[in-house]
């Protein structure tokens, strides 16, 4: 466990070193000030640059809009740049040959894995928290409505689909030679999902309804119930990707 | 005693056996020269011994310990120094050696004790200047000092020289040679006068078997051959020494010879005492008014053992 410690430590630090967790506080903190500020420029931008009769006709922002916002530019761009981020996290390790010393000097193949989900899982929180808690502070300043009753509703199933997007990209990394590997793995998956949600019958038990029913979780409080055999399987999901990374792992020559 | 054992290993790739029943010991405490031509298998023995490769059958044992891939129990007892050893090039040598020493299980008293320490040893500065900006001999520097780290009991070090400039080699080969009585050393190199220079015992491996083992002295003397090489400049003094080497056979004061057409140069293999051969040499050449432009005694190598025994 001490050796865990130290190499979730390691990871953190070389994200902090690397500038790459800088980076994604950057993109994720425009994301947060974007949002609400979008929702509020809209009407502005058509009135300029559509004749003002028709801009009447637009309703006037909401807390909503903001939120849309906010879940179409986390899930669209932000889930795909953490993916571009983390998709080396083990196999440029292994190609490299840098985690040779480390294993020959009794650090456990498991800590690994384990280090860096622990990792990944921090930084996909943090970044997600950040531009959340920017979201939210704005929206709350620009549109002080009650159109968005279920925030944190809204928010834990998109957080729950990042763990899992985090425990798919460990394990592509582990099974891939390289990044571009890793990388196309990790968005076969996604894609497989996002097809899956053409049956409606599996719509409640698909992950990727984490991240497409937002907006219904941020309106209905029962919403959030309806989709909880997706938020079940997502955890096992994530578990099972977690477990398979540390088989193979535990089997890769190094 | 032996810290290493390795009984019936062997190791496929596909169809492609890498290593063949190979059987080796290293006596602990000494400095071990693993030798073989590119591609022999060392590398893969290597990797066999610390669990960072599967062996197909056979047995490892370290310190009596069995080795096992993928579980590194007996990787508190080995220090490993690969032949390009890969760092964080965003750390520097000291927050590296600290991450090594803290995954190893030092205490940070006996870091703070240790780090410098080493460094010195294995002449680094102790600064915070990146891996990144290091050269290729700093890297292996610091390749060594991350592999003495925890005072292993083994040290293995695959072709840690073959890339290094001559100079890089020989201190090198220096710091590696002030090590012995501290560690034992398993050492493998195609490089063998650096085997030569500093190691006491010598295993050749060929085609994924252990050609020959054993201390390096006594190797000498079981498989060099005494022999002189004989420099010729002219065409007429060739001929007519070809035609004296008859007599010397037969008066048994050579057993045999061969000849480089290319260099001139005659080798003669023989058993007698030096002194009587070169006496009937030089007593050939008064004769015969022959005038060689080299005569020299060539002493027993590694090179000649490992010629001979790979043929």
């Amino acid at each position: 466990m001490r050796n865990l410690y130290y190499f979730t430590k390691k990871e953190l630090f070389e994200s902090w070193r690397t500038s790459r967790l800088l980076i994604l506080l950057i993109i994720f903190l425009i994301f947060g000030l974007m949002n609400p500020l979008m929702a509020k420029m809209t009407p502005e931008i058509i009135k300029m640059t559509l004749n003002e009769a028709l801009a009447k006709t637009i309703p006037e922002p909401t807390s909503l809009d903001s939120w849309t916002q906010f879940y179409k530019n986390l899930t669209q761009i932000g889930l795909i740049v953490l993916a571009l981020m983390f998709s080396g996290t083990v196999s440029n390790e292994v190609s490299k040959g840098t985690l040779i010393n480390l294993v020959t000097k009794g650090l456990r193949r498991w800590s690994i894995i384990v280090g860096k989900i622990i990792s990944l899982i921090l930084q996909w929180s943090f970044c997600l928290l950040v531009c959340f808690l920017v979201t939210w502070g704005y929206t709350a300043y620009y549109f002080p409505d009650n159109k968005s009753p279920y925030l944190f509703q809204a928010v834990f199933p998109l957080w729950l689909f990042g763990l899992l997007l985090m425990s798919i990209i460990l394990f592509s990394s582990t099974i891939a030679r390289n990044n571009y590997e890793g990388l196309l793995l990790t968005g076969g998956v996604t894609v497989l999902l996002v097809m899956l949600n053409i049956f409606d019958k599996v719509k409640h038990y698909n992950p990727i309804s984490l991240v497409s029913q937002n907006l219904n979780f941020l309106q209905n409080a029962s919403a959030f119930k309806e989709y909880a055999p997706a938020m079940i399987l997502s955890t096992i999901l994530f578990l099972i990707t977690l477990l398979l990374s540390i088989l193979i792992f535990n089997r890769k020559k190094l | 005693m032996n810290i290493l054992e390795l009984k019936q290993v062997s190791k496929s790739f596909g169809a492609k056996k890498v290593l063949n029943k190979l059987n080796l010991t290293v006596p602990t405490g000494s400095i071990f020269g693993f030798v073989g031509e590119n591609g022999a298998g060392k590398t893969t023995t290597m990797k066999i011994i610390l669990g960072l490769e599967e062996k197909s059958n056979g047995e490892i044992f370290i310190k009596g310990k069995p080795v096992h891939f993928g579980d590194n129990q007996t990787n508190h007892l080995t220090g490993y120094l690969p032949d390009v050893p890969e760092f964080y090039n965003y750390m520097s040598s000291q927050e590296y050696l600290k991450f090594c020493g803290e995954i190893t299980g030092l205490s940070k008293a006996q870091l703070r004790q240790k780090i410098p320490e080493i460094l010195s040893l294995v002449g680094l500065t102790n600064d915070k200047k990146k891996i990144k900006g290091y050269s290729r001999g700093m890297k292996q520097r610091l390749g060594i000092a991350q592999a003495l780290l925890n005072d292993p009991e083994l040290l293995i070090c695959d072709e840690p020289t073959s890339a290094l400039d001559p100079s890089g080699r020989n201190d090198f080969l220096k710091m590696l040679a002030t090590l012995k009585g501290r560690t034992t050393i398993l050492f493998s190199t195609h490089i063998l006068s650096d085997v030569e220079r500093i190691c006491d015992y010598v295993g050749i491996l060929d085609q994924g078997e252990l050609v020959v083992s054993g201390r390096l002295n006594e190797l000498k003397e079981h498989y060099a051959k005494d022999q002189i090489e004989i420099e010729f400049s002219g065409e007429a003094e060739l001929i007519h020494f070809t035609k004296e080497l008859q007599n010397l056979m037969d008066q048994k004061i050579i057993n045999n010879y061969s000849f480089d057409s290319q260099k001139n140069r005659f080798v003669l293999t023989y058993t007698q005492e030096y002194e009587v051969v070169a006496q009937g040499l030089f007593q050939l050449f008064e004769r015969n008014q022959l005038y060689p432009r080299s005569i020299k005694k060539i002493d027993p190598s590694l090179e000649s053992i490992f010629l001979e025994v790979i043929q």
